[in-house]
């Protein structure tokens, strides 16, 4: 516990209500600590590695740019890092422009932001009326945060949630006025290239879509430096769609395979507010993507879906945990996960019925493919049904490639490593076709194959 | 010794060429042996046909041939066009020309047929060193050959044999070895489930293979098929080998008489 523990300088620690969750946030950690096979909710994903001593928190970017601007610039010094946008030295080992570099070719067009070792590059895409992008600190000082900031996170359970609430500094905040519609994605990239160092870092998003609003957020976790590179991903996203309000988000998770990438999404979702979700997860030695949604007035609905594909010795785990507050309100999940080497699947599923919430809809359906004797799934579905009146099912599955039919697309000419990767990507994709974006869909079809 | 045996028969048949020998061939399934002391000579544009009793082991034969996990050769030769076929693994033997029309096809759900009859067109063509085909030309190509078997579009767009009938099924297997033109390809009962029209369009397809080169091992149970794909030569198959061989008419007999005398044999 103490290796995650930081003795380090944060922005805006003068700001009374932001220092004091984190105060909050750091105590709840402190008690909870890093969660041990004890730990119901962390029985089959055991984050070993995060009790190791050698972790390191970047210094706050933020304190960093203060103490620059203090100093006096000096654009045409060979060294300079003042990080100024207007720097035009073009020097060589200056880096004011490097950042410029993340910009990603995407298969789609999209509102690019982008965070290097979870710390935010300063480019901003320009945004059409009504969107609002800020940087999570830009949104605390000019107490837009306030509101929304902490307010779906229950420190006492989520003993990561707590510890990235002491930390939160890096994020962003985005938010979408009454009935805006956003016309093309908003993606954020995070690049990790962390070299030796075992970096650990926190990232906080905000996202706000007011009634009526209608957006699509995409996520999208890669390294960018040496595949081996160990570091420390913990994420939280707190999500709040009003009424009527509609959110896609998209999650491609393709962390360096030594990676922890840790995630927690808390969804709150008013009447008629949809959101609609799917997290593909194929890198990381432990990930976990983690949702709670809760829908809380008449007619809210929420589609989370998932696949994941692993191979070595990871464990990747998807949960969720669907709180049906009212009546009429409706949720689907469809988890689809391919597990090969010595690596572990984990879903843990929950759908929650409160009593008053008659005629709700709650679906959920788990399916894995084993491709080695030695590779795992550990599946826990949990009903809790307090209303009569209610659809409820859940259903677990898992199988492996079936030797008749690889020997069947072998008899015909189709190698067998080829023939396996048919199946695999045959098997994700009724998962896959539940992303309602074609084009993110068929991205991360590729990203399936790659 | 094997390889003598293999010379001499080279010379035997200068204008004959041997495309598929099997010598002395003997294979089991678990413990038990199947295949026993099993012998055959297939030259290129001959038609043969395998006829047994049900169990006797014919299916093993195709499979054999085929390299399915699980079918172990204990002892013996297969030589196709002169290279070690058993040395191969099933892909490489699907490049190299040899074809199985399953009696029971694979259904494979979530792969558009398309996707799969892609792949495999394009695996073998890799092999013979042909230029992949794109997406156009498949498809046209996939129409064309389609079209005489009565497939057409929205049928490949289906998963693999999945929710096919039986007669949709067989044709997809003769659609598949029109496309991939075997040197040799293994019909392994290839008229069960079939009604007569259905049949027809089966064997149709398979006659339009045959060119004077391309060879055939049809292995059916009832004498019915070989009205259809007339064979150069009948086997009778019992006890792991062949008992008797002739010509057609030899199936003719057998429906008379039935097996009864073969098995008793042993």
């Amino acid at each position: 516990m103490a290796g995650l523990i930081q003795n380090i300088a944060l922005f805006g620690e003068n700001i009374p209500w932001f220092q004091g969750l984190r105060e909050k946030g750091l105590e709840a950690f402190k008690h909870q600590g890093v969660p041990t096979a004890k730990t119901e909710a962390w029985k089959y994903t055991k984050p070993r590695d995060l009790n190791a001593d050698d972790f390191v928190m970047n210094e706050s970017n933020f304190l960093l740019e203060l103490a620059e601007e203090k100093a006096e610039c000096h654009c045409h010094e060979k060294s300079c890092h003042c990080h100024e946008d207007g720097c035009h030295c073009h020097e060589e080992g200056c880096h004011c422009q490097d950042e410029i570099n993340v910009l990603v070719d995407l298969p789609f067009e999209a509102y690019q932001l982008h965070f290097y070792n979870g710390q935010f590059v300063p480019i901003y895409p320009p945004l059409p009326r009504g969107v609002e992008v800020m940087t999570l600190m830009e949104a605390v000082l000019n107490q837009e945060a306030k509101n929304y900031l902490g307010k779906l996170v229950d420190l006492a359970n989520y003993p990561f949630a707590a510890l990235n609430t002491a930390y939160m500094e890096e994020g962003s905040f985005i938010r979408l006025d009454k009935n805006t519609k956003l016309d093309k994605p908003i993606i954020i990239v995070n690049h990790s290239e962390t070299g030796e160092q075992n970096l650990f870092y926190n990232l906080r998003n905000v996202v706000v879509l007011e009634a009526g609003a209608e957006a699509e957020i995409v996520e999208w976790y890669k390294y960018a430096g040496a595949e081996k590179s160990r570091y420390f991903a913990n994420i939280v996203n707190e999500i709040f769609v009003a009424r009527g309000a509609k959110l896609k988000h998209y999650k491609l998770q393709n962390e360096a395979f030594k990676a922890n990438h840790l995630a927690l999404n808390m969804v709150n979702i008013k009447e008629g507010g949809k959101y609609e979700a799917f997290c593909l997860q194929r890198g990381a030695n432990i990930g976990r993507n983690e949702t709670k949604v809760i829908l809380t007035e008449e007619q809210a609905e929420a589609e989370v879906n998932a696949a994941y594909i692993m191979h070595g010795w990871a464990t990747l785990d998807t949960t969720t945990d669907i709180e049906h507050l009212a009546e009429n309100t409706i949720s689907h999940q469809l988890v689809k996960g391919v597990v090969g080497g010595d690596a572990k699947g984990v879903f843990q599923g929950k759908i929650h019925i409160a009593k008053h919430a008659v005629k709700t809809e709650g679906t959920q359906l788990h399916k894995a493919l084993l491709l080695t004797d030695t590779a795992e799934i550990d599946v826990k579905p949990e009903l809790e049904i307090f209303a009569d009146d209610v659809k409820c099912s859940h259903g677990a599955a898992s199988g492996e490639l079936d030797e008749e039919t690889l020997f069947y697309m072998q008899s015909r000419g189709i190698g067998r490593e080829e023939a396996k990767q048919i199946l695999i990507d045959a098997y994700l994709d009724d998962a896959v076709n539940k992303i309602a974006d074609s084009e993110v869909r068929d991205w991360f079809k590729e990203m399936i194959k790659a | 010794m094997t390889m003598i045996k293999r010379q001499h028969k080279k010379e035997d048949i200068m204008t004959n060429t041997p495309l598929l020998e099997i010598e002395d061939l003997y294979a089991r399934v678990g413990e038990k042996e199947i295949i026993k002391d099993f012998n055959l000579t297939i030259n290129e544009g001959e038609v043969h046909a395998i006829m047994g009793p049900n169990g006797a082991g014919k299916s093993t034969l195709s499979y054999v041939l085929t390299g399915k996990p699980g079918y172990e050769v204990t002892s013996g030769k297969v030589w196709f066009k002169g290279k070690d076929l058993l040395a191969m693994s099933p892909e490489e033997r699907a490049r190299e020309g040899i074809f199985l029309c399953m009696q029971y096809p694979v259904e494979i759900p979530g792969v558009p047929t398309t996707t799969f009859l892609k792949h495999a067109v394009n695996a073998v063509r890799k092999h013979r060193n042909e230029p992949e085909l794109d997406t156009l030309n498949f498809v046209k190509m996939v129409r064309e050959e389609g079209k005489a078997l009565g497939i057409d579009n929205e049928m490949i767009k289906r998963p693999v044999n999945v929710g096919f009938s039986g007669g949709e099924k067989k044709r997809l297997e003769t659609l598949q070895m029109s496309i991939l033109k075997p040197d040799f390809s293994i019909l392994d009962e290839a008229d069960s489930g079939l009604d007569i029209d259905a049949l027809k369009v089966v064997a149709d397809g398979v006659n339009a293979l045959r060119d004077g080169h391309r060879s055939m091992l049809v292995i059916t149970h009832y004498q019915r098929l070989l009205n259809y794909i007339v064979p150069d030569f009948v086997h009778v198959f019992a006890d792991g080998h062949i008992v008797r061989s002739g010509d057609k008419t030899l199936a003719l007999e057998l429906e008379e008489k039935g097996y009864a005398e073969f098995v008793k044999e042993k």
